[in-house]
């Protein structure tokens, strides 16, 4: 018996939610995102510097290819505006490539990050303070206003994250063979506890919120109900013995309501008032008598099994034809859907990772995975079986991804 | 009038008709928004002698939606010390999520209740009760159980 509470997930061991409230700014543990300005304050190794500077030059090797990619996508110029005042993002593009400003940051700066493009780096050198791009980090060889530090550790952390979270083999990724080690999973972004893009929250979050949905009825479709038999109630018929099981009152001719004078009768040959069964079959496709199923059910837990368990289907991919033995004799060559079953459209994302090989968007999409709804969202289609129905139902108020960066942080 | 109305007023009609089973009594029924119920476990069970105070708690579209049902907990009355019972009085009970039907009824849900307790072999708070009740919703209906065993 555990507790899971919606509509806010919380984990199912140690009941907390997923989404932590800053309370004092200064103990960010988000701290690899702040741009600090030197090396001092961040706790490195006194010789860290010396392993950046190696891993730079390994980076340098690699370039050439990279620097050119820029995808379509990426400079179109998207905008995309976080909702709230903690998160405000601003990216802008045209030829140049794709700037993202995010502004109110949690040190109160704003941070432009200017990924392809060829007169960027011009640009950015008039602002004194700036850090390295992203893009200039990757392009090399570094002139010599990159020299001195120029890439602070936990910038030179956060661009390590976002490549490693890069999947190797798919795009972008040609130049970097799969090093280091990679232990397994680090290939989705998930690294042991950790998880370094959004897709891989994306997934973690699914997960979580399809077991939370495990078990819930599925209601019946509109098909089905229009297809059950209808009976108006006359003197004489053998139903006015008979109780309405939902508002327990016995079916009459005598009523003011003229629905009322509708019956349902349900293939277990169960009879409801029309009005009384119709809102019960819409938040559940079964008797509320004895759980016929009209519509094939998650496997439940506990005493009372419904009939017919064995042609409940609670995972995707499983059987698709999935209904009940002799339910709805009428209807067997349209079997009834339920929405899990439902195939996810493989060409719904204009982001299939798989498509054009550009770096930047491909590493963008990374960093900002669910950024506006249907422009960076994207789930892998491989089948593993860590999405379920959460990636099916694109309209589901699901697919909002609490924390995400369209939330605001308080 | 709204469905719920009609069905709790014939709920009430019948309660007092017929009378409630043993070990069950209305305390109030004001209104068609909430009601209280007295629960008593009869027999040999490692709850005698103690009495149990439910609330329920109905939305319009009760009985196509659940009651959200719990142990009243104040300075009158205490839950039962229970493996599916939280301190808070919440209660994990399958009926009354997922396979909640609205056949059942207030006291069907009672009598439910009433045998669960008595099926009870030890006194026990669930696993996990105090991180439960202190990020519990007020609304019971709003925690989703996973509902593990069938005890």
């Amino acid at each position: 018996m555990r507790p899971l509470m919606v509509p806010d997930p919380h984990c199912a061991s140690c009941n907390g939610t997923f989404v932590e409230k800053l309370e004092n700014p200064e103990d960010d543990p988000r701290e690899f995102q702040h741009v600090h300005d030197g090396f001092a304050d961040d706790g490195l190794p006194p010789n860290m510097d010396g392993f950046l500077t190696g891993l730079r030059a390994l980076f340098q090797g690699s370039e050439p290819e990279r620097a050119r990619s820029t995808s379509p996508t990426a400079s179109q110029g998207n905008r995309l505006d976080g909702p709230g005042p903690g998160a405000g993002i601003i990216g802008s593009g045209g030829g140049r490539g794709l700037t993202i400003q995010i502004q109110g940051s949690p040190d109160g700066r704003s941070r432009t990050m200017i990924f392809g493009g060829r007169g960027s780096r011009r640009d950015s050198q008039g602002e004194g303070n700036h850090p390295p791009l992203l893009s200039e980090f990757l392009r090399g060889p570094p002139g010599p206003q990159d020299s001195g530090p120029g890439i602070a550790g936990p910038l030179m952390a956060q661009y390590l994250l976002a490549i490693l979270g890069n999947r190797p083999g798919a795009g972008g990724m040609d130049g970097f063979p799969p090093f280091m080690g990679m232990p397994e999973g680090a290939e989705n972004g998930r690294w042991g506890d950790y998880v370094f893009n959004q897709e891989a929250l994306d997934q973690i979050i699914s997960q979580i919120m399809e077991n939370s949905n495990a078990g819930r009825p599925v209601p019946a479709t509109e098909q089905v109900m229009e297809k059950l038999p209808r009976e108006v109630l006359e003197e004489g018929s053998p139903l006015l013995e008979r109780d309405c099981a939902i508002c327990k009152d016995q079916f009459k001719t005598d009523t003011e309501d003229a629905d009322e004078l509708i019956v349902v009768t349900l293939p277990c040959k169960h009879p409801f008032h029309e009005p009384c069964i119709m809102p019960w079959l819409k938040a559940s496709g079964t008797c509320p008598v004895c759980r016929y199923q009209l519509v094939p059910q998650p496997e439940q837990h506990g005493p009372g099994s419904p009939p017919l368990r064995g042609a409940t289907s609670s995972r995707p991919g499983g059987s698709s034809s999935a209904s009940p033995p002799g339910a709805f004799p009428g209807s067997s060559s349209s079997p009834p859907s339920s929405p899990r079953q439902r195939p996810a459209s493989p060409g719904s994302s204009s982001h299939n990772r798989s498509g054009s090989g550009a770096g930047a968007s491909s590493l963008l999409s990374n960093l900002f995975g669910s950024l506006g709804r249907g422009s960076g969202h994207r789930r892998n289609d491989s089948g593993s079986s860590t999405h379920g129905e959460g990636a099916n139902s694109s309209s589901s108020p699901r697919d909002h991804i609490p924390g995400s960066w369209g939330d605001p942080v308080d | 009038m709204a469905v719920s109305t009609r069905r709790l007023q014939k709920e009430l009609a019948d309660l007092k008709k017929q009378g409630t089973p043993v070990g069950i009594d209305l305390l109030s029924a004001d209104n068609f928004e909430e009601w209280f119920l007295s629960l008593e476990v009869l027999g040999e069970t490692v709850f005698v002698g103690e009495v149990f105070c439910l609330r329920f708690r109905f939305d319009s579209s009760y009985p196509i939606s659940s009651p959200a049902v719990q142990f009243v907990v104040d300075d009158k009355w205490q839950a039962p010390m229970h493996p599916h019972v939280y301190t808070n009085g919440h209660i994990c009970a399958s009926i009354l999520g997922n396979e909640w039907s609205p056949v059942l009824s207030v006291v069907s849900v009672c009598v439910t209740l009433q045998s669960m307790l008595a099926s009870c072999k030890e006194k026990k708070i669930p696993p996990g009760n105090d991180r439960y009740v202190r990020h519990a919703p007020d609304n019971p209906k709003e925690t989703r159980f996973a509902y593990d065993d069938d005890t």
